[in-house]
């Protein structure tokens, strides 16, 4: 067989192995949360006796392992279960659209901040230490140092209070959708961007760097190959592997990140929804969050490792295999 | 080459798509009330914590209501009530009101409003209260007679409860309460997206015709206080209700907001009467000689005394009727350490100060009062949880606490719960026999004046022997200056039907 399919094959394993795993620690780590779902319902006014009856019909009194089996089967079955809040609504129906809105956004960061890094990464690395080097690696440490929370500040305060061009908070008005007010998600994507751009353009220089001193380009340039089909046809391909290593496994930790970022700006996504949900003790919200994150995280280090072994053929053909 | 040159034009329209996107805003003359408000957890009336006011407070609505700038009780769905003895109570109810489904309001829906707060699978909030109820009598289609199994002459405001709005007997609430809330109230909604917002309109065969004044009521629900507070700012919304009193300060200083109180709210210090140090009466008093009120007032909400913030060492908030002005005793840091020597803590004491850190004004309070009480020899250890850690796990059960408590309109249902020593929630675990004694009569006495009388009494007692200290706040709504009659009396419920806007 393949050895690249049976890595695949080996690989999705894992996969699942480690998901089910992350899935008994969420549930064990959510248990382990402070406060009591039934009194975050019934607020101060509660007397013992109805918090006793409303942790009996939400089914809190059970043993460990019973709530983790009806949980793990729903949601293998595609049921995440009920909102503890808003009975009869199944979370499904909330979580979908949030889940939808902050892959748009991340789509969009990603698509900002991926070319412009990798681009000004390269220059960087190809002019290393001169003036254009230095001002792309000060901009990324600069832009790497400061937290979502103070780059989202000041871009609200720059873009949004004072030229008043975009909107100072990311809300969907009532009766729009996402499609109509795509405005709104450029302050968020561009506060993801400053954290990602320093990550991805160092990690492209250095390895531009390492490859531009490599013994083949040196035979390129020997040969009298322009230097620009040098950088880009030879330098450039080998120098992206680490580059995509990072993104794919900051994807997932961009995922996660939205949190920070979609509060402050008030977006309708998943990390706004996590956020409420813990806030208000919804258990089964907050595992259902959790897990999708974990289940992104994983997919996208899995996608990585492939889409890695891909393009490197010193793995792909590991064994001798042609 | 040419794939990053495609990759660029493909990077470049979609965010020339981008920009080219939103200011979609659609032109209407209809009138908009946008409010950026808490999201709300249960919406079907019976559990919910009022986190939800004003979604339910606009489909819902109750049989009486409270008039906000007098306090008075309202007609709403009732017409008129009497009771000769304060045990049987005969309501006229409001004939060709229609719930948002069609269906036409009756006694049926009042019956069935009251005995769903006994319902066991509810678990309702008010089933203490109406368990008082005997029997419910339908006597026409608009007449309905009340039975109680003892005299309750102020039973008539538990129908202010912000969970007693009315519900119709015929709809299924148990599965569609949440997803489709269905009442009389001056608004339907049309849509809501859970965790997100919340369209409603006008309704349009509200028994007012006058009312709703706007068209349509918006809500938005953001978790965040300052993503709410900028909506504001920016014009996206009308009213954010329940902001801090920093949030207040900057909003002062900017044209176009107004940051209005519509009621004030308890925060009641327990000093608990069954365990150590406070269960010596001199240790309270020497607490209560330790505290400065107009420090507490502007460190807490940077307010002064009796503008915005108030004080007292009972169970009532300053501004009710029943409220009896006995002078502050004064700091007297002397006099406490005195006390605290007879007490036989001559070098001080430590005692834990539970609170909910979350709350609005808690961590603020709990500081200010172990700064002050510190002078006299106090030293309280703070310990913060978050609110339903707070309730659930040491709420009742600790030496010293301070817990938030919105008022009730009718004093006698809070002193029932609080500070009879049979009360559910008596924090303070009050067990004093001519407190027992004057909260009885209170709840039977007929007579308005007799019952004052004994209110006064009962609020000396507290002077002297109480276990409580009472820090009024404020609560705070940020308002546009288009909106126009914002009203919110104590029941907490906004009254959005009166609202307009410029």
């Amino acid at each position: 067989m393949n050895s690249y399919l049976s890595t695949v094959f080996s690989k999705v394993g894992s996969l699942l192995a480690t998901l089910l795993v992350i899935s008994l620690i969420i549930f064990s780590l959510v248990e382990l949360m402070p406060g009591d779902v039934a009194q975050m319902i019934l607020g101060q006014s509660a007397t013992e006796e109805s918090l006793r009856e409303l942790r009996q019909a939400r089914g809190l009194n059970d043993p460990f392992f019973t709530r983790y089996g009806r949980w793990i089967t729903g949601v293998l079955r595609g049921d995440l279960g009920d909102s503890i809040y808003m009975q009869g609504v199944p979370i499904s129906s909330i979580l979908w659209r949030k889940v939808g809105h902050s892959l748009f956004l991340a789509l969009t960061a990603f698509i900002i901040f991926v070319p412009v890094s990798i681009v000004l990464g390269v220059i960087a690395g190809v002019k290393e230490k001169k003036a254009a080097d230095s001002i792309i690696s000060f901009t990324g440490l600069a832009t790497m140092a400061l937290p979502e929370f103070v780059s989202g500040v000041i871009l609200i305060s720059i873009f949004a209070v004072r030229l008043k061009w975009l909107p100072i908070v990311s809300v969907i008005p009532i009766g729009q959708t996402l499609f109509q007010n795509l405005d709104i998600l450029i302050l968020p994507a561009l506060s993801i961007t400053f954290v990602m751009f320093g990550y991805v353009s160092r990690m492209q220089r250095s390895s531009m760097i390492i490859v531009m001193n490599s013994d083949y380009i040196k035979a390129a340039r020997l040969k009298g190959l322009p230097e620009r089909y040098i950088i880009f046809r030879h330098a450039l391909r080998n120098a992206l592997l680490p580059t995509i290593t990072i993104i794919g496994m900051n994807m997932g930790w961009l995922f996660g990140g939205l949190i920070v970022v979609e509060t402050l700006f008030g977006f309708p996504g998943m990390g706004s929804l996590l956020m409420t949900a813990i806030k208000t003790r919804d258990v089964p919200l907050i595992e259902a969050c959790v897990l999708l994150i974990t289940v992104i995280f994983a997919l996208s280090t899995m996608t990585t490792d492939l889409l890695y072994g891909y393009l490197n053929p010193r793995i792909r053909f590991k064994g001798g295999q042609r | 080459m040419k794939k990053i040159a495609v990759f660029l034009v493909v990077v470049l329209l979609f965010s020339s798509l981008l920009f080219a996107g939103g200011a979609a805003e659609q032109e209407s003359t209809k009138k908009s009330l946008r409010v950026a408000t808490q999201v709300p957890g249960l919406i079907t009336m019976g559990i919910w914590d009022g986190q939800a006011f004003a979604l339910n407070s606009s489909i819902y609505e109750y049989l009486i209501e409270i008039d906000a700038n007098t306090g008075e009780l309202v007609p709403v769905l009732a017409t008129d009530w009497e009771t000769e003895d304060g045990k049987t109570w005969v309501f006229n109810l409001r004939e060709g009101v229609t719930f948002h489904d069609g269906s036409a309001f009756t006694a049926e829906d009042v019956k069935y409003t009251i005995e769903r707060t006994q319902d066991p699978e509810i678990g309702h909030l008010k089933k203490n209260d109406f368990a008082a109820v005997e029997q419910v009598e339908i006597i026409d289609d608009y007449t309905i007679a009340l039975h109680l199994e003892k005299a309750l002459p102020t039973f008539i405001y538990l129908f202010t409860d912000y969970n007693m709005g009315i519900l119709s007997s015929e709809y299924d609430y148990a599965s569609k309460g949440e997803m489709y809330p269905m009442g009389t109230g001056p608004f339907i909604l049309k849509e809501i997206i859970p965790k997100e917002s919340a369209y409603l309109v006008k309704n349009e065969s509200y028994w007012d015709p006058e009312l709703p004044k706007v068209d349509e009521l918006l809500l938005y629900f953001v978790g965040d206080i300052d993503a709410s507070v900028s909506m504001l700012e920016s014009g996206e919304v009308d009213v954010v209700p329940q902001i801090s009193p920093i949030i207040k300060k900057r909003l002062d200083q900017q044209e176009g907001i107004t940051v209005v109180s519509p009621y004030q709210e308890n925060r009641f210090i327990a000093l608990v009467q069954d365990r150590e140090p406070f269960n010596d009466n001199r240790v309270r008093l020497a607490f209560k000689y330790a505290m400065d009120p107009q420090v507490i007032a502007r460190s807490v909400a940077q307010m002064e005394l009796n503008e915005g913030v108030f004080y007292n060492e009972s169970f009532i908030l300053n501004e009710q009727a029943e409220y009896l002005d006995i002078p502050f005793r004064g700091r007297d840091i002397e006099k406490a350490k005195e006390l605290l020597s007879e007490a036989g803590y001559p070098d001080g004491l430590s005692v834990d100060l539970y609170y909910a850190s979350d709350h609005p004004y808690g961590k603020e309070l709990s500081q200010t009062i172990k700064e002050l009480s510190a002078d006299a020899g106090f030293e309280l250890n703070l310990k913060g949880f978050t609110r339903d850690v707070y309730l659930s796990q040491h709420w009742l059960n600790v030496p010293m606490s301070i817990t938030g408590w919105g008022a009730r309109v009718d004093v006698s249902m809070l002193l029932s719960y609080a500070y009879h020593s049979e009360g559910p929630w008596n924090e303070s675990h009050m067990n004093n026999p001519k407190v027992d004694e004057l909260i009885d009569l209170i709840k039977a006495e007929v007579d308005y004046d007799t019952r004052l009388g004994y209110y006064h009494e009962l609020q000396r007692i507290f002077f002297e022997e109480g276990t409580v200290i009472n820090v009024q706040v404020p609560y705070l709504v940020a308002l546009s200056d288009k909106v126009v009659d914002y009203r919110q009396p104590l029941t907490m419920l906004p009254q959005y039907k009166y609202t307009d806007i410029k």
